[in-house]
């Protein structure tokens, strides 16, 4: 195809002469552009950067929220209640379940201090 | 002032940025970081203005549509996916599309006023024109073309990309993107053939 040849020599040029235009971005330009950056970080600055949940509110949503938490207000007065003044049902209860006076060992017997495995000879 | 911002925006002092990736400082950006856009304007806004320039061979024109491209950026920034596309070739695709829809609002006859702007780093103000008089037939020839092809031909002669990077960019095949270039290219010379004596081409001797 000798009829394009010279057509693509001036193609080439025209090229080569746009990809050695190099432009520095103007002050102005940079300062618009960075205006815009600052305007629309504004916009949404508030959303991504609120500050965490206090521990509060998180303790509120997760229990269930307001009614949830007034439930259990009654139980904590009422539990604080019959600890200061138990009804008899109550004490007998107790009673009942654990004898009246209860014992608690801190350490397991069936580790095996009581046979004396752990001693030698 | 023109040389105060510049020099500013090259010499932030001890800069925790330096090393950070486009995506880390947009992230960073959308985080309410003051320095990160500064910071992403310093390194994309020169190349985004240099395809937009090349693109349209007009100042004004560039420069809006590179601080258009530079303002999606900022909006895109929140709800940038991280790691399904770079920055870089992000910008690329925007500036492209934005000079296309550019080239095709545009006339064929380009006002006399923007013929009278020379580029940047002309050696003299006759063979400046002639620059620019080149570089606005190349980008009016561009708007002659459809759009997806004279992106293909603007994204590999102009910015001188791979085509693989330009696939990515295009969001097409790489055989795509070889059709594109070789049939932009073609039209690009056919519609350029007439031109050839305005525009100094005319005699053997180059240039």
């Amino acid at each position: 195809m000798m009829m394009t040849n010279p057509n693509d020599d001036m193609l080439d040029d025209l090229f080569a002469t746009a990809r050695a235009g190099a432009r520095t971005p103007g002050d102005d330009l940079t300062a618009r552009v960075l205006a815009d950056a600052q305007t629309e970080q504004d916009n949404f600055a508030p959303l991504s950067r609120a500050k965490p949940p206090s521990l509060w509110f998180m303790m509120k949503d997760a229990l269930g929220g307001w009614p949830a938490l007034s439930g259990l207000a009654a139980a904590m007065v009422a539990g604080v209640w019959i600890g200061v003044a138990p009804p008899n049902a109550v004490q007998d209860l107790t009673a009942g379940l654990l004898g009246d006076e209860v014992s608690v060992g801190l350490m397991p017997l069936s580790y095996g201090f009581e046979t004396g495995a752990f001693i030698d000879g | 002032m023109a040389i105060g911002l510049a020099h500013s925006l090259m010499t932030l002092p001890s800069d925790p940025f330096a090393d950070a990736s486009d995506e880390a400082l947009l992230v960073a950006y959308a985080n309410g970081d003051r320095q990160a856009a500064a910071h992403l304007t310093a390194r994309l806004l020169p190349r985004v203005l240099g395809q937009a320039t090349r693109m349209l061979a007009h100042a004004a024109e560039a420069e809006d549509v590179a601080q258009d491209a530079m303002m999606r950026l900022w909006k895109i920034a929140p709800v940038w996916r991280q790691g399904e596309a770079q920055v870089s070739t992000w910008l690329y695709r925007v500036v492209a599309n934005l000079c296309t829809d550019r080239l095709r609002k545009r006339g064929r006859a380009m006002p006399l006023d923007q013929v009278a702007e020379p580029m940047d780093g002309a050696p003299s103000a006759l063979a400046g024109m002639q620059t620019q008089m080149r570089m606005t037939a190349l980008s009016d020839a561009l708007s002659q073309l459809p759009e997806r092809q004279a992106q293909a031909v603007s994204l590999r002669h102009l910015e001188g990309l791979a085509n693989p990077e330009i696939a990515q960019i295009m969001d097409i095949s790489v055989r795509s993107v070889e059709s594109l270039t070789a049939r932009g290219k073609r039209a690009l010379a056919n519609v350029l053939a007439g031109r050839k004596a305005e525009l100094g081409y005319d005699d053997d001797e180059p240039e």
